[in-house]
């Protein structure tokens, strides 16, 4: 008996699929504008949808089916199913809205060959990664500056660059347009190792000796930052004395102990500047 | 039995008793030049300043507060953290007036043991033997105000809602600018230096893995306190890397990795080193001496010497280090002395001392 | 003889009067959770967390990297454990402790009973609940293993001297039972106390020998005394023996530890009051009734004997006789649990004493006699509350409620400056620590090499704590030490040169952690195979426990014949009294 009910469910199953639930999609759709399905015949019935933002099942009156656009925000591949039979289709990603762009690094020495990297990630309205090839303006500038353009085509939503960072320290401005979107980064630009590092020396007021160097600049011209350390150091006959002083407004100074003679020298970091020989022959 | 046993059993117990605690009087004068520095040295130990003080000799010319800070501690500097743990003393020379005595300490102090060596001259009073305790005048620096006004970085970082690809400050840019590896007493240690290049502080380490002869690491060990750890930009400093009971045979090569990180800092305090010289010590050994001169506002209250020894050729042979035990009160010039290797002393070409310090104040 | 007009107590209190007394003493000290401040509580405590949690498992990764739970007897954290369900961790031990201190006077009633009348030993149980030894082992150390052991072995001597005496099998089976269940309390009590309880009951045996009915020669007592010997020992080794097995793979090898018990009381007289003058209390004013009641009656003797070595051994360095005695455990063992010992060895002479002050002067004996008691414990209470032995009870939630936040657990952390506070942190938080408060379970060659204690009281072992926190800081990056949590500035001049930086405070500034950032997280630390296999955590976790069910199933057991013989006790000829003396 259960075998024969069994039968006819099937059987009633298999016809209703064949003649009722033809089902057509709309094969590539932008995110977020919403489709219409076609179900054959009419009442109503279960659809369901896969996406890859999520699941949802509700139940509709077959012939048009309309799917709003909030339900497909999220660019990949659907799958709607009415009755068992399933259609699958596209949602690409929408016009280009948002850049999201990475900078490197946040401090850079000025006159830097390639040392400014930056990758922009192209995005839709809504955070799908923006995959047509595209064109993508990088600039980087200083105020007061020409500053450097380079553009570039966007491969599978991302594209990159590679800069020289400019001659001129300070904040640069890093931006990245492309078509109509854009994002802003500050690079800051900073001064590179110090360059001709000059000192002179002076009898102090308590008889040591008072060193200070002229405004320490690196080889752009740029100014070394205060807080930078300053080694001074004084060779006489009592032995070594050394004062690892701060620049300060753009120079460096500091007491030595008095010595009648005494060789002066300077130094920051791994650079060494001019040497003195107090009291003796320059 | 009724009154025997009780009465043998209180005589055995005073026995014993007094077999465990009948000493000499701590307090007797001393009879000899080395058990005057012995007694003053156990006080000390004890922490008992007046009973340790009248081993003091009058000539010392040392009131007795003079002689507690110098013992003892002031301004929260490392004699404060310190206490002696261990002395061992040894006559050098004795007549009949006075003599002099080495006694080799060993303290336990906040950043761990610290070693020194003091001679003493010790001479006969009425009431026996005295310790000549000469203590240096601390020069009274006249009340001024002294403008401070060096840079301090502080730091706003990204904040933890904001879009993944918003900018943050990066980690400053170090750089490991020497390195030399050597084996001493069947350890092996690698010696450099290591430079912030560039223009914020940076909070650095260094981390050392030694890999073996079948590529498998085979130790691993980090600088520790043999380095100043907050750098300025452009300031160097050195590292040394113990790895102990190694030998440099069973090393293949060796991984270094700089650690660098961003941190508020201050620039201040600036501490001069001055008048440094090598030098042999009154054990013939050869020792690095100088004087540091607080030249900020503060105190610091623990400073730490690191030097670096350079042969002719510019290479580090040898990094060593010592806590000063005073503080360094503003403007006035502190004595240290840091040991050299004596194997090494003659190629020492030249040497470079930084000053790394504790201000229990000004924690950053 | 008593006064007409004077109404002294003749016959002895009753056990059950004597429990409410000790109930109504120190069950409101412990509901006030009074212990909870003392030295080895919060280890006790954690011990008994990692049973609630993993009751099978003999691996803690809390504590030093990686400790085996086998190292320390587990009976009283078991129970604990068991309690915490209904009462909490602090509160089942609040629980545990008090049934010890109810346990206490019992057996302290039935071993005086083998010494001392009915009467006189009731006097010496109600004595032993004001105890000041008892009071500082419970409030100050925290020692509930020991009072656990203790009262277990009063409870077993009598079956001791019943089998050595009379050779009564079931005897035998019960004192085997509840040395069993002391054995899996507190070895060192097993190892050091029951013999020193032990020897001065078999001596009496061997005096009393006569009075058994089977008339037992002096080989037959001393034949016994082996038999239960071995058994016992055979007990304790079924019952510890993962802890043996790992005292074997890991003997403590590790360098002497200072502890103020070993000093010399008179040349360190703050050691002095507080591990003899507060635990002794008024019995130092019985010292010279009980030498001389000792040495004048022939049965007293043994007990005299066994309370003068025990005593000289809980002098510490205040005599040549725990070195010479104890050789190389000299330097591990601490020594206020022998004074502990010997003040309860001391209650059934002073139960004599107490008898002959009521007799004598009545109500005022009696009024001397509490006052004297009374003295003993609030002293030694007040003692503890005035000499606090750490910082205070301060608040360590929110170093708890950091650790346990975010992913800080994958990383491990010590205290300093913390005292027993530790391991409260360690008990409720989710992270390891290479620290811990259980010396003998270390493994870390940083920790034992160095003759220092635990790493949060570094500074206290001067040169070999501060190398040993050193030595520690500077393996930070390979045992994944991120986290140090400090409540005492004495120790940020090391941090502040190692590399580490603070990056929080608490408690108004009180407590500040530093971190180093480069520590990678930690990893499982390679102990080889001291790692206790997994039969050994069954075997842990069921064997224990089911050795104190069983003494108390066959404790419960009543016997089949109970003996009542009039001793010819030599005080009572001095009385008109009839003494009876119960032998069990």
């Amino acid at each position: 008996m259960n075998l024969i009910r069994a039968a006819f469910l099937f059987t009633c199953y298999f016809c209703s699929t064949l003649c009722l639930a033809q089902l057509h999609g709309p094969g590539r759709v932008p995110a977020g504008t919403g489709a219409t399905l076609q179900a054959a015949g009419s009442g109503s019935s279960i659809l369901y949808i896969y996406g890859p933002g999520g699941a949802a099942k509700r139940t509709v009156q077959r012939g048009a089916i309309n799917l709003p656009g909030e339900e497909l925000q999220v660019a990949g591949r659907y799958i709607a199913i009415i009755d068992g039979n399933s259609v699958s289709f596209f949602v690409t990603p929408a016009s280009l809205q948002n850049i999201s762009f990475v900078a490197r690094p946040s401090r850079v020495p000025a006159a830097a060959k390639g040392a400014v990297q930056g990758s922009a990630f192209l995005f839709d309205a809504f955070q799908n990664l923006y995959l047509p090839t595209t064109k993508v303006s990088f600039r980087l500038g200083t105020q007061g500056s020409a500053g450097e353009d380079r553009t570039v085509s966007s491969n599978q939503g991302v594209a990159w660059v590679q800069l020289d960072s400019g001659r001129r320290g300070g904040p640069a401005d890093f931006a990245v347009y492309s078509e109509g979107a854009s994002v802003r980064r500050i690079v800051q630009q900073v001064a590179a190792d110090p360059c001709g590092i000059h000192m002179k020396a002076l009898p102090a007021s308590d008889g040591n000796i008072l060193v200070e160097t002229d405004p320490i600049l690196d080889c752009a011209g740029n100014a070394v930052p205060d807080g930078t350390i300053v080694t001074f150091t004084s060779i006489d006959a009592s032995g070594r004395s050394t004062v690892d002083a701060r620049i300060k407004r753009g120079f460096a100074s500091a007491e030595l102990p008095s010595a009648p003679v005494a060789t002066l020298l300077v130094a920051a970091g791994v650079v060494q500047g001019n040497e003195i020989h107090w009291g003796g022959v320059r | 039995m009724n009154k025997i046993l009780p009465a043998v059993l209180i005589v055995l117990a005073a026995a014993l008793v007094a077999a465990a605690t009948i000493r000499s009087s701590a307090l007797a004068p001393a009879t000899t030049p080395e058990g005057a520095v012995q007694s003053l040295l156990g006080h000390v130990k004890n922490h008992d300043a007046p009973a340790a003080y009248r081993y003091v000799a009058k000539q010392s010319n040392t009131p007795f507060p003079d002689f507690l800070r110098d013992v003892f501690g002031q301004d929260s500097n490392l004699r404060t953290y310190s206490s002696l743990q261990v002395f061992n003393t040894r006559v050098l020379h004795e007549d009949d007036r006075e003599a002099s005595v080495r006694a080799s300490l060993q303290w336990a102090s906040a950043v761990g043991a610290v070693y020194d060596t003091r001679d003493m001259k010790v001479v006969r009073e009425d009431t026996g033997w005295k310790v000549i305790w000469p203590v240096a005048v601390q020069p009274k620096v006249p009340p001024q105000v002294i403008p401070v006004n060096y840079l301090r970085w502080d730091i706003v970082t990204r904040g933890s809602d904001d879009d993944w690809g918003a900018q943050n400050v990066d980690a400053p840019r170090v750089r490991i600018i020497s390195m030399n590896p050597v084996e001493k007493d069947g350890n092996f240690i690698l010696l450099g230096e290591i430079e912030n290049e560039d223009t914020v502080p940076g909070f650095v380490s260094v981390q050392a893995t030694l890999i073996g002869k079948d590529g498998e690491s085979i130790a691993q060990e980090e600088s520790f306190d043999k380095i100043s750890h907050i750098l300025l930009p452009k300031e160097v400093s050195p590292f040394r890397i113990d790895f102990p009971n190694m030998s440099r045979d069973r090393v293949q090569s060796v991984h270094l990795q700089p650690n660098a990180m961003l941190v508020a800092a201050s620039a201040d305090p600036v501490i001069g080193v001055l008048h440094q010289a090598l030098q042999k010590d009154s054990s013939g050994h050869a020792v690095l001496v100088g004087e540091l001169l607080n030249q900020s506002g503060q105190t610091v209250n623990i400073p730490h010497v690191l030097a670096t020894f350079y042969d002719n050729a510019g290479k580090v042979i040898w990094v060593s280090d010592g806590y000063v035990d005073q503080s360094l009160a503003p403007q006035t010039p502190v004595a240290f002395s840091i040991g050299v290797r004596d194997d090494l002393a003659a190629q020492v070409h030249t040497y470079r001392v930084t000053v790394n310090q504790y201000s229990r104040d000004r924690i950053q | 003889m008593i006064p007409k007009s004077v109404s002294a107590p003749v016959r002895a209190i009753p056990l059950l009067a004597i429990l409410l007394v000790a109930l109504a003493v120190h069950g409101p000290l412990l509901l006030m959770q009074l212990p909870a401040n003392s030295y080895d509580a919060n280890t006790h405590i954690f011990f008994a967390g990692h049973y609630a949690n993993h009751w099978f498992s003999p691996w803690n990764e809390k504590w030093f990297g990686g400790m085996s739970q086998t190292t320390y007897p587990p009976l009283t954290h078991q129970w604990i454990a068991l309690f915490s369900h209904t009462f909490g961790l602090t509160g089942a031990y609040m629980v545990v402790q008090l049934i010890v201190i109810l346990l206490l006077p019992v057996g302290m009633y039935r071993y005086a009973l083998l010494w001392i009348p009915e009467r006189e030993a009731s006097y010496a149980a109600l004595g032993t609940v004001f105890l000041g030894s008892l009071a500082m082992l419970v409030y100050q150390s925290g020692q509930l293993p020991t009072t656990t052991a203790a009262a277990l072995t009063l409870n077993a001597l009598p079956y001791f001297y019943s089998w050595t005496r009379d050779g009564r099998g079931m005897q035998l089976l019960k004192g085997v039972a509840i040395s069993m269940a002391g054995a899996a309390a507190h070895h060192v009590t097993f190892l050091f106390g029951a013999i020193l309880f032990a020897l001065p009951v078999l001596w009496l045996s061997v005096l009393d020998r006569k009075l058994s009915g089977r008339g037992s020669s002096v080989v037959g007592v001393l034949v016994r005394a082996v038999v239960f010997g071995a058994a016992i020992l055979g007990a304790a080794i079924l019952v510890l023996l993962p802890y043996f097995m790992s005292l074997r793979q890991n003997p403590i090898s590790q360098l002497p530890i200072p502890h103020g018990s070993r000093d010399n009381y008179i040349l360190s007289p703050h050691s002095g009051i507080n591990f003899w003058i507060i635990p002794m209390g008024a019995l130092i004013l019985a010292i010279p009734y009980i030498l001389f009641r000792g040495s004048a009656e022939r049965r007293l003797r043994p007990l005299l004997f066994g309370w003068y070595l025990t005593t000289l051994l809980g002098l510490g360095g205040t005599t040549p006789v725990g070195r010479v005695l104890l050789g190389r455990a000299y330097e591990v063992l601490t020594f206020e649990r022998f004074t502990f010992w010997a003040t309860l060895m001391a209650m059934p002479i002073v139960g004599l004493l107490a008898k002959e002050l009521v007799d004598r002067w009545g109500r005022r004996g009696i009024l001397l006699l509490g006052v004297s008691a009374v003295y003993s414990c609030a002293m030694a209470v007040a003692w503890v509350v005035f000499n606090p032995i750490n910082s205070g009870d301060f608040r360590v939630q929110p170093v708890i409620d950091f650790l346990n936040r975010e992913d800080h657990a994958k990383y491990r952390y010590i205290t300093l400056g913390f005292g027993n506070q530790f391991a409260k942190v360690s008990t409720y938080a989710n992270a390891g620590s290479l620290d811990g408060d259980y010396n003998s379970a270390r493994l870390l060659p940083e920790l034992t090499a160095y003759g220092a204690g635990q790493l949060y009281n570094s500074k206290y072992y001067g040169t070999a704590g501060m190398e040993s926190l050193r030595a520690i800081l500077k393996h930070a990056d390979q045992y994944g030490l991120r986290y140090i949590f400090v409540r005492d500035r004495y120790y940020e001049p090391l941090l502040a040169f190692a590399g580490w930086r603070q990056a929080e405070i608490y408690d108004n500034g009180a407590t500040s952690l530093w971190t180093k950032d480069d520590v990678p997280p930690a990893k499982h630390i390679d102990f080889g195979n001291v790692v206790p296999p997994a039969w050994q955590g069954v075997m842990w976790g069921i064997v224990p426990v089911s050795a104190s069910l069983l003494a108390l199933i066959v404790v419960l057991i009543p016997n089949r014949r109970r003996s009542i013989n009039t001793i010819n006790f030599p005080a009572s000829q001095e009385t008109t009294e009839i003494s009876l003396r119960e032998a069990q």
